[in-house]
């Protein structure tokens, strides 16, 4: 395990910098960006590498673009930078929600979109399903070029990403979604959740679900969508207490993860009200 | 002689440490640095239990940068609480994950964790008791297979293999009670988790070894007990060794104890430079002491109309791999699981039980608030079985003037019961919030609680200056509760006519104050403050002597008033006390004077307590807490909506700092009863090891608690004071588990009553708690042979 | 490698190796003893300061990783040592306990109300959830910053 003053940290300003350099690096070296998760590797007990890129100085990772067709959200964007950037979006309420209470506000000015996405051991996070069903897309640098890949493959791919290969953007698609995030800490605020529901749904107009995706985290050790209850729910009028039984009969769905914070059972448990609050924020959100 | 004046002496003086706290200048230990300082680590053992066949520190100490290196060949002194059972260092085996092998001082900390990590070790892995029930089990391998063996510092306890140490109560007999056919009998079992102090400030010192002598800085509340401690494992005189307090990030009872100081003192002589070992939060995690894990069982003989006739209690106190402070608390399970309320007979075993765990210790109102917790369900239990309203028990039951407490103790004056009026009056003014509950379940409680103020031998020196100041010299430590800096301050000003701004209260040294027994227990008022009234008192009668001389006046027609003497009756009359100072360093030297106090011990049934390290509580305090809360059906969560106190403070100088310490202290039980645990996981290590896992209250967490301070209780304190700190963490698990009880339906027999907990219970997850460890017949549950039946 | 940094509005350099903790390099190297080194895992916020304006718990910033930067520590809140307002309205509500989380929450609030000097009790009580004291109970001292930002 390196010790911290032999620790390499280089500060490139520009995003070909940066892959190049983690190419160089190889195995021992791995991306830098808010800091939030790997300054705490000793705490876990997990060694850290010899050297690391940091990302902080790269302003391209910084932007946040929005068009009629999609929202482009550097990488290096910070949780605050998210709700000062989306919170005009009806459609990404969910996500703002996500990014305004995840962590603590410290936590939040520094923790950043690309970092969240990419810290595989972390199943808490906020942003993952909300970005989950929001049908978000990873732009993945390498000296090769630039590749697109959808979220939910990117979660699956993501523990053995090759080293040179940085994630540089977050695309999510443009559509009429309203959405809502409910989470579960177990305080009112500032530790992890222990359950996580994240919806969007657009309804026809009879009010109708026409289109609906749900994500759940933390339940698990990777965030991911709930393709049984979004078929339930889809061609119904939205409404939290059917949702909710709905949720209630396909819990079996989700196999629940044991943890030091809580039972495998507590997470599968909650899950039915969860669903219940994430729909009732999709319909307290403004269309 | 005329009184000082009683009108001056309640005042919300505010605290002069604000400013520097505010301003992030004040030095705490951990800010202490000095030229040449050295850095310190400690090698701590990752297993529970083993022999250590090997320990080689060539190696760390051929490392970069370091310069001394310390094990047990340096200190081989063994301290304790009762008896002497703990090394500084793992002396031959191993007892717990994180136990101290070695400690080394190098010229940064990275080189110091880096020698000590390369420190050789070889272990042979021994079988390891990890909970009480396998301490207990037959044939258990034995934490201390010594025990026998080791100095015994106070007499009377039964001991015996994992039992540390065994306190009883025995008075009237239970047996006839339990076999009345006019009684109910109602049992119960409760379990409670480990609390972390999680003092921001963790255990820091800072120590060198200079003309001989150990001189020793450190965050503690106790400079008398490390000076004492540092110097018995290090095997040197007590006088060999001096230790001062900086101002302390908070304490809460972690830093009762001597810990890592003599691993500094040791690397400072061994290096001849200063060293600073400061415990990183993991440390402090996984090593602290806590308030102790335990195992309750109880039952008691109840009639018709609440008159509980008999109770039987076992309860079984996990002290880790060493006995520490449990062996005291032993004996405080007498006053809080069979105080409050009158009860017939009683039969009570305290045991504390060695694991192959952590050490615990002191934490606030120690194990009074686990007791409370159980007794109080226990109560709501017994209400039940019988159809009685439990503030209608309350009311009949609890203890009042000349009612007899465990021990057999006569109480003086009628506290509780005139408390609870006042907690009905408070709960009369404003609405029940039932409505906020909304689809929520909504419970109440009104719950009691009996504490005491743990007074025993302080002293105090004040010189008054030429100024007209005094300076108050006392082994007084200031942890953040503002005693130094407010009650004390106070009352020798109240005493010498002065203001309290104008009382200099030095930091604590054990070079320049007399022995103290340290900040904790709610002492430090009473104690402090009663040697400081009487220091104060002589120099008063001092001034007051030869003022009278100056002013051709009998001392008894004097005053002492805003600085001045002056004739009683003629305001503008006399002079100012800085003159008379002047004067008497002319004619009789400097003023000085010195007091001291200790507890006169109060009288128990003679015969009836056996291992206890007093048999009386000398002063009483009790709390009357009330909760409304809301939990939800879907997850388990206990939101709480309205929280009520009132507090027996015998006097309050102070009322708005006694506020912030009950608004505080509650904060802090709220902590414990809902989120705050540490387990241990099968390698015998504890499974939070950060502020991630472990959950203390945060701002969102909490609310205003809503304060009536009682007055007029009989105290021994100076001016009727009281300790008002420690006791107010004494009720809230109690109050909230009672009222969640009465929300969900459901029995709670553990804390903490996290949400997942509190859906298990009403999902039928968690399982009844019953504990087979703790047989049915109580003589099967002591040491002491039963008298033949 | 060293980094230049601007703290409390004086230029220093700090020799630490990169990624050495800014807590550290504020403690150790600079002095500045302010600002609390308690849980380094960025939850109980004792080290928090402003790092180029904003507030940040200054355990999981590496140094190395804000070249430039403009730090301002609680150090650098009373000007002239005359108390800020925040600084002043919790000393007159008799706040301070064992003020070891004070350094931590007077500039989480500070950068707080610099956004939201109006801001009610419970957006208060949520800009502190990172912040850590076991000491108070907190509501005392969110009633003295309800206090400050009425008065605004």
């Amino acid at each position: 395990m390196p010790a911290t003053s032999a620790i390499t940290l280089v500060m490139p300003e520009a995003v070909d910098d940066a892959v190049a350099a983690l190419a160089e690096f190889g195995p021992d070296g791995a991306p830098l960006a808010g800091g939030t998760w790997i300054m705490r590797a000793p705490i876990r007990g997990e060694a850290r590498r010899s050297a690391y890129v940091g990302l902080g100085r790269i302003a391209a990772l910084q932007a946040v673009d929005l068009d009629d067709d999609e929202i482009r959200i550097g990488a290096g964007v910070t949780h605050v930078g998210l709700v000062a950037a989306l919170s005009d979006v009806p459609q990404c309420r969910g996500l703002v929600t996500a990014a305004a209470k995840a962590a603590n506000p410290a936590v939040r000015q520094m923790a950043t979109i690309g970092g969240n996405l990419a810290a595989w051991e972390f199943p808490a996070s906020d942003l993952t399903p909300a970005l989950l069903s929001l049908e978000a897309a990873v732009e993945l640098r390498s000296p090769g070029g630039t590749e697109r890949v959808s979220l939910e493959r990117f979660l699956l791919r993501r523990r053995a990403v090759e080293p040179g290969i940085l994630v540089s953007r977050v695309v999510i698609p443009r559509r009429p979604l309203t959405t809502g995030h409910a989470r579960l800490p177990l305080r009112k605020a500032g530790d992890y959740p222990v359950a996580i529901v994240s919806a969007a749904a657009s309804m026809d107009g009879h009010g109708k679900v026409d289109d609906i995706r749900l994500a759940v985290g933390s339940v698990e050790a990777s965030a991911r969508r709930w393709p049984g209850l979004e078929r339930a729910l889809l061609g119904a009028r939205l409404d939290p207490a059917s949702a909710q039984e709905l949720a209630r009969e396909r819990s079996g769905d989700f196999a629940g993860r044991d943890s030091v914070e809580a039972p495998a059972w507590y997470r599968v448990q909650v899950l039915p009200a969860l669903v219940r609050r994430a729909v009732e924020a999709v319909l307290a959100s403004p269309r | 002689m005329v009184d000082a004046d009683p009108s001056t002496v309640r005042m919300n003086l505010s605290r002069r440490d604000a400013r520097d706290k505010l301003l992030g200048r004040t030095n705490y230990t951990v800010d202490r640095a000095y030229p040449r300082m050295l850095h310190a680590a400690i090698r701590r053992a990752d297993v529970a239990s083993a022999r250590i066949v090997r320990l080689d520190t060539t190696r760390a100490r051929q490392m970069p940068g370091v310069r001394a290196i310390a094990t047990i060949d340096d200190a081989p002194g063994m301290h304790g609480i009762g008896i002497a059972d703990h090394p500084l260092f793992a002396s031959g085996v191993i007892r717990f994950h994180g136990e101290q092998i070695a400690a080394v001082a190098a010229d940064t900390l990275e080189q110091a964790e880096a020698a000590a990590a390369a420190i050789e070790l070889e272990l042979e892995p021994l079988p390891a008791v990890l909970t009480m029930e396998e301490a207990l089990a037959p044939g258990a391998p034995l934490v201390h297979p010594g025990w026998k063996d080791y100095e015994i510092l106070v007499e009377g306890a039964a001991r015996g293999g994992n039992v540390a140490w065994e306190a009883t109560v025995i008075r009237g007999d239970t047996d006839a009670a339990f076999a009345r056919d006019d009684v109910t009998i109602v049992e119960s079992c409760f379990r409670v988790g480990r609390q972390n102090h999680v003092s921001l400030e963790g255990r820091a010192v800072v120590a060198a070894f200079e003309d001989g002598r150990y001189r020793i800085e450190t965050s503690t509340q106790v400079p008398w007990t490390v000076r004492n401690q540092t110097a018995k494992l290090l095997g040197v005189a007590p006088s060999m060794v001096q230790v001062t307090v900086p101002p302390v990030g908070g304490g809460f009872g972690q830093k009762f104890d001597c810990t890592l100081e003599p691993y500094a003192a040791i690397l400072a002589r061994k290096s001849g430079r200063p060293v600073r070992l400061v415990y990183s939060r993991q440390e402090e995690m996984l090593t602290c002491l806590c308030r102790e894990n335990a195992d309750i069982k109880m039952r008691s003989a109840v009639t018709g109309d609440g008159e509980i006739v008999g109770r039987e209690a076992v309860v079984l106190m996990d002290c880790g791999a060493y006995g520490g402070e449990q062996i005291f608390l032993t004996t405080m399970t007498a006053h809080t699981l069979t105080g409050n309320y009158r009860l017939g007979s009683v039969k009570l075993v305290s045991r504390a039980v060695y694991t192959n765990t952590a050490p615990n210790g002191a934490f606030r109102a120690c194990n009074g608030v686990y007791n409370t917790f159980a007794m109080e369900c226990h109560t709501d239990e017994i209400c039940q079985a019988i159809g009685m309203d439990p503030l209608e028990f309350r009311r009949r039951q609890v203890l009042g003037d000349g009612d007899i407490g465990a021990t057999g103790q006569v109480f003086e004056g009628d506290v509780l019961g005139p408390m609870l009026d006042r907690m009905e009056a408070m709960r009369a003014r404003s609405p029940s919030k039932k409505d906020e509950a909304g689809d929520r379940l909504y419970g109440r409680a009104t719950v009691v609680g009996t504490w005491f103020v743990f007074v025993g031998p302080s002293t105090a020196t004040i010189n008054l200056n030429a100024d007209g100041s005094a300076t108050l010299i006392t082994a007084a430590v200031e942890i953040g509760q503002g005693t130094t800096v407010q009650a004390l301050p106070q009352i020798v000003a109240h005493e010498l006519g002065i203001h309290p701004d104008k009382v200099i209260v030095r930091g604590a040294d054990t070079d320049a104050a007399g022995f103290d027994l340290g900040v904790g227990g709610g002492r430090t008022t009473v104690s402090v403050g009663a040697a400081s009234k009487a220091a104060a008192r002589v120099v008063r009668d001092r001034i007051l002597e030869t003022a009278g001389e100056l002013l051709q006046t009998k001392p008894e027609k004097l005053v002492l008033k805003e600085g001045r003497v002056e004739i009683a009756g003629v305001p503008g009359s006399g002079m100012t006390i800085a003159q008379v100072v002047q004067r008497a360093h002319q004619v009789s030297g400097p003023v000085v004077g010195s007091g001291s106090f200790t507890n006169p011990g109060t009288a128990a049934m003679p015969g009836c307590a056996a291992g206890h390290f007093i048999d009386a509580i000398d002063i009483p305090v009790f709390n009357v807490h009330d909760c409304e809360v809301a939990v939800d059906p879907d997850t388990g969560h206990v939101d709480i909506l309205s929280y009520r106190v009132v507090q027996d403070v015998g006097r309050a100088l102070n009322p708005r700092a006694i506020h912030g310490q009950i608004q505080g202290g509650v904060t802090q039980g709220i902590g414990y009863a809902l989120h705050e645990e540490h387990t241990i996981g099968d390698d015998g290590c504890i499974r939070q090891n950060s502020l991630e896992t472990y959950r203390v209250p945060l701002a969102l967490d909490t609310l205003p608690i809503e304060i009536e301070l009682y007055e007029g209780a009989p105290s021994i304190g100076p001016l009727g004071v009281k300790g008002a700190g420690e006791v107010p963490i004494l009720n809230p698990p109690a109050a909230l588990a009672c009222a969640i009880r009465n929300a969900t339906g459901c029995r709670v027999q553990q804390t903490p009553m996290t949400p997942p907990r509190i859906l298990g219970y009403m999902t039928g997850h968690e399982p009844a708690l019953e504990l087979p460890h703790i047989a049915e017949d109580w003589w099967d549950n002591v040491l002491m042979t039963p008298p033949a039946r | 490698m060293p980094t230049f940094l601007t703290v409390n509005g004086e230029q220093k350099v700090s020799m630490r190796a990169p990624m050495t903790p800014l807590i550290d390099v504020l403690r150790e190297e600079f002095q500045l003893t302010g600002a609390k080194n308690v849980c380094r895992e960025g939850i109980c916020g004792a080290c928090t300061v402003l790092v180029d304006g904003r507030p940040v718990v200054s355990c999981l910033v590496p140094v190395g990783s804000i070249p430039n930067a403009e730090v301002r520590t609680v150090e650098s809140l009373a000007d002239d040592g005359e108390l800020s307002p925040l600084q002043r309205i919790m000393e007159e509500h008799d706040v301070v306990q064992c003020g070891m989380c004070f350094p931590g929450i007077l500039m989480a609030l500070t950068s707080f109300f610099k956004e939201c000097p109006h801001a009610d009790k419970d957006e208060i009580r949520a800009a502190l959830v990172g912040n850590i004291c076991r000491c108070t109970g907190y509501e005392r001292l969110i009633d003295a910053a309800v206090a400050l930002a009425k008065s605004s």
